[in-house]
């Protein structure tokens, strides 16, 4: 048995080992973003999923947004957005094409198709979500179902930051407060349509670049 | 499927230039940018980028200053700043508060100006060329009807008679073509014109024999019009020479005659018809009357696309039909004046670029043979027709410059003693009167009068130094804004305007420019775009630069006039107070380009006298 913690990255190596070939082993292929690294040096991915519910045991993921965050910009050319279609009703053989079409794309995609996706662009990069518990719940759920093992990844939740900034500030704060309408609007960023994926992918990219006091913070830092 | 980035298309689709982009391409441009957060005091352009980027302000705002440090431009939503994909980058700033921007690789913006000619259109990299179209599509709609061509209105082959011939045959010759004036010709030349009221006033009325030569009452070297001259432009000619009659020449060679009638004829309820009406009104009563149709009259010029310069030039030509009603309604009232005098108009009506709703500014110049006692005739001429401006919609001057004022109502030696004063010591007090009086025209009566008058001023401060760069360090007074930032006018030290006034801040920073370059260059000319014009083609003024200056002068001169047409309909009294949120953002930008370039201008003129000031 393990008498301590091993390091993310020594567990990402042996998962990688252990796992039989599937999209989940081929993403941890890439290292894990150290905690030393600086925030500037680092790409983020920011996520946002929207579901039919919060329990990931019972409810299902219906649209899946991106945006990667390189150089602390938003880089819109890497802009992501997934329809899930329901039902399990694919085979492996399906699952293994990977050309999606614009048409399938639009009429939405079994997750099986869609995880793979995600796991290839998240590869290498920070987590970044907005009350991130929902999306790891979500993912974790998924990826022990269809590959074995929980998802290893480095996580910035730009809800623990915002709720760190506040207790630093000594201010009092609801609920609400939190939420990301109502921070882009205390930090005097633009409305955004709300519960839109990829719109709150970006706000919430958007959030994070204004919420990041020092450009010269370590990972370490901002991480959960 | 296209990825959907709506609040990033709308946020673009709402703002200019990106608004006349194809829902195409603006469709996949929001893919190409980059969104960056800036917090406060951070320097702007940020250092840390590498390619360079044109920057469109989502969120925030961002000041820039020239090389000197002086604030030059403040950015607030919407605004662009395209410095790193031009070549002039001198500028740097900094964000005044936390802003969100979105970067466009200047590739990236290179191949969309590429693929939209509207969109590389609001690029150009010349400021002229960006005027000048601002200027243009109301030229261009032709349906302006003082943009017609006087050729094109010419009925028939021009009457003509040699001058030997007697006045009775002149006469004949009248009438049996049915024309109310005939040219006087040697050979294929004009030499004179005699109209109806020659006959009148030099023949008949002087007991002169009908025998005697048509040339002994003609007037003599007749001033023209080209055929190729336009409407506008006759009506000009017509009004300050008080004439009714122009002949027409095509290439040199006699073509016919163009007559106020036929202006009329041709603008249907046009000014000139108006001017009509108002010749005929028999009282102050019937003159305010006919001058409440003025509002409307203005309204429908711009509707039918005249230029703004026509419309000013139509205004003013009213004004003067009523200014000249009323003084002749107060001489048959008073009898005829015991001197000579001139009534000249100063001010927008003077320079001809008036609009309703303008105060009164006007002088009168008697001549030095005045007597004390006769002083009383023209307090009462002058107070009649100030008074009757005032009831027919054209307010009392609020500096009170006007005839009424015995200050402004004196011989001619005394106004040449304030042109004097003025001139050799040009206090600020002295050069507001100036800016009034140097733009007098000759309204009704001994016209000579003036003439002398401006001969020997504009000799004086043609040659005056001192005086020039005090005129100039006044007009340099009238700065225009920076431009705007948000919904507010951005003022130069940075203070907000929540109104821009368009006269205050655009047109009379350019009236104030073409006075100097006329009182320098002794240019006799008062209209703005005719001082423009002849300082051009004395050399004193570039030809690109007075160009995109003139363009400047429509454009803001265009908004007015819509401005004014908006109160009107709203039911207010027109004003000079165009509010920001309705200027589109073309109009925005364009409205920078004008300030910029009179900004440049103010600064070069600027230089030019200042160091002779107190030299």
């Amino acid at each position: 048995m393990w008498t301590r913690l091993p390091g993310a990255d020594l567990r990402r190596r042996w998962l990688r080992r252990r796992l039989p070939p599937n999209p989940l082993q081929a993403y941890l292929a890439a290292p894990l973003p150290a905690p030393r690294a600086r925030c500037r040096e680092l790409e983020f991915l920011a996520l946002d999923i929207e579901t039919s519910g919060l329990d990931p045991a019972r409810d299902r993921i219906l649209s899946l947004g991106t945006v990667v965050i390189r150089d602390l910009a938003v880089h819109l050319d890497s802009a992501w957005y997934r329809l899930v279609r329901p039902g399990r009703t694919l085979t492996e053989d399906n699952v293994r094409i990977h050309r999606i079409t614009d048409d399938q794309a639009a009429a939405g995609l079994p997750l099986r198709l869609v995880l793979p996706e995600l796991l290839e662009q998240l590869a290498g990069r920070v987590l970044l979500a907005h009350h991130a518990a929902l999306e790891l719940g979500f993912l974790n759920r998924l990826c022990r179902d269809w590959y074995d093992a929980p998802l290893l990844t480095r996580v910035v939740d730009t809800q623990t930051l915002a709720r760190r900034r506040l207790q630093r500030r000594g201010q009092a704060f609801r609920g609400r407060d939190l939420r990301l309408p109502n921070l882009r609007t205390e930090l005097g960023l633009p409305r955004y349509r709300a519960h839109h994926a990829l719109s709150d992918a970006l706000a919430t990219a958007e959030l994070f670049l204004a919420l990041l006091a020092d450009a010269d913070c370590r990972l370490s830092e901002v991480l959960c | 499927m296209e990825v959907e980035l709506l609040e990033i298309r709308d946020f673009l689709a709402a703002h200019a230039p990106f608004d006349v982009l194809s829902p195409e391409l603006l469709e996949v441009l929001p893919r190409q940018l980059v969104v960056r957060y800036l917090r406060r005091g951070t320097p702007f352009p940020p250092t840390d980028v590498r390619d360079a980027a044109l920057y469109i302000v989502r969120s925030g705002a961002v000041e820039l200053r020239d090389s000197d440090g002086t604030l030059s431009d403040k950015l607030g939503e919407g605004d662009l700043y395209a410095g790193l994909c031009e070549a002039d980058s001198a500028v740097t700033g900094v964000t005044v508060e936390d802003s969100l921007l979105y970067l466009l690789d200047c590739r990236a913006l290179a191949s969309l100006r590429e693929a939209s000619p509207g969109f590389d259109r609001q690029f150009a990299a010349d400021r002229a060329e960006r005027l000048q179209r601002a200027s243009a599509p109301r030229a261009a709609a032709g349906l302006d009807v003082l943009s017609v061509k006087a050729a094109d209105l010419l009925r028939r082959e021009p009457v003509t008679l040699d001058g030997d011939m007697s006045i009775r045959q002149a006469a004949q010759l009248m009438s049996a073509q049915r024309v109310s004036s005939v040219l006087i010709t040697e050979g294929e030349r004009l030499v004179g014109l005699i109209t109806d009221s020659d006959l009148r006033h030099r023949c008949l009325a002087r007991g002169l024999g009908a025998d005697s030569p048509a040339r002994s009452i003609m007037t003599p070297d007749p001033v023209t019009l080209d055929g190729g001259e336009v409407l506008a432009e006759a009506l000009l000619r017509m009004t300050r020479l008080q004439v009714h009659h122009l002949p027409v020449l095509m290439q040199g060679r006699l073509a016919g005659m163009l007559t106020l009638s036929d202006l009329a004829r041709h603008q249907g309820s046009s000014p000139v018809l108006l001017a009509t009406d108002i010749q005929r009104a028999d009282g102050v009563e019937t003159l305010a009357g006919i001058c409440r149709r003025l509002p409307e009259l203005q309204s429908q010029l711009d509707l039918a696309n005249t230029r703004p310069a026509h419309i000013g030039a139509a205004i003013a030509s009213i004004s003067d039909a009523l200014t000249r009603r009323l003084l002749e309604l107060a001489e048959s009232r008073l009898g005829s004046a015991p001197v000579p005098y001139v009534w000249a108009a100063g001010g927008s009506q003077g320079r001809q670029e008036q609009t309703v709703h303008s105060d009164q500014d006007h002088a009168l110049i008697i001549a030095d043979e005045l007597n004390e006692p006769d002083r009383e005739y023209f307090t009462e001429l002058s107070r009649f027709v100030s008074d009757g401006l005032n009831a027919c919609g054209f307010p009392y001057c609020p500096g009170n410059a006007m005839a009424s004022n015995p200050q402004w109502r004196q011989p001619l030696q005394v106004w040449r003693d304030y042109f004097t004063g003025w001139i050799e010591r040009p206090q600020p007090q002295a050069l507001m009167h100036a800016s009034i009086f140097f733009d007098l025209r000759a309204i009704h009566g001994e016209a000579a009068l003036l003439h002398t008058l401006q001969e020997q001023v504009l000799a004086r401060t043609r040659a005056n130094r001192i005086f020039i760069a005090h005129l100039t360090a006044a007009a340099l007074q009238h700065r225009p804004p920076l431009g705007f930032f948000r919904n507010f006018v951005l003022i130069h030290d940075g203070e907000h305007d929540a109104t821009l006034d368009l006269k205050r801040r655009g047109l009379l920073p350019i009236v104030d420019l073409a006075r100097v370059y006329a009182l320098s260059g002794g240019i006799p000319a008062v209209n703005t775009r005719e001082r423009l014009e002849a300082a051009m083609a004395a050399g004193a003024l570039g030809r690109e630069l007075g160009g995109s200056l003139l363009d400047a002068l429509e454009f803001i001169a265009g908004l007015r006039i819509r401005h004014q047409a908006g109160c009107l309909r709203e039911g207010r009294a027109p004003d000079n107070y165009l509010p920001p949120d309705t200027l589109s953002g073309l109009e925005r930008s364009h409205l920078k380009d004008a300030f910029r370039l009179i900004q440049s201008l103010q600064a070069t003129l600027g230089n030019r006298y200042q160091a002779g000031r107190f030299g």
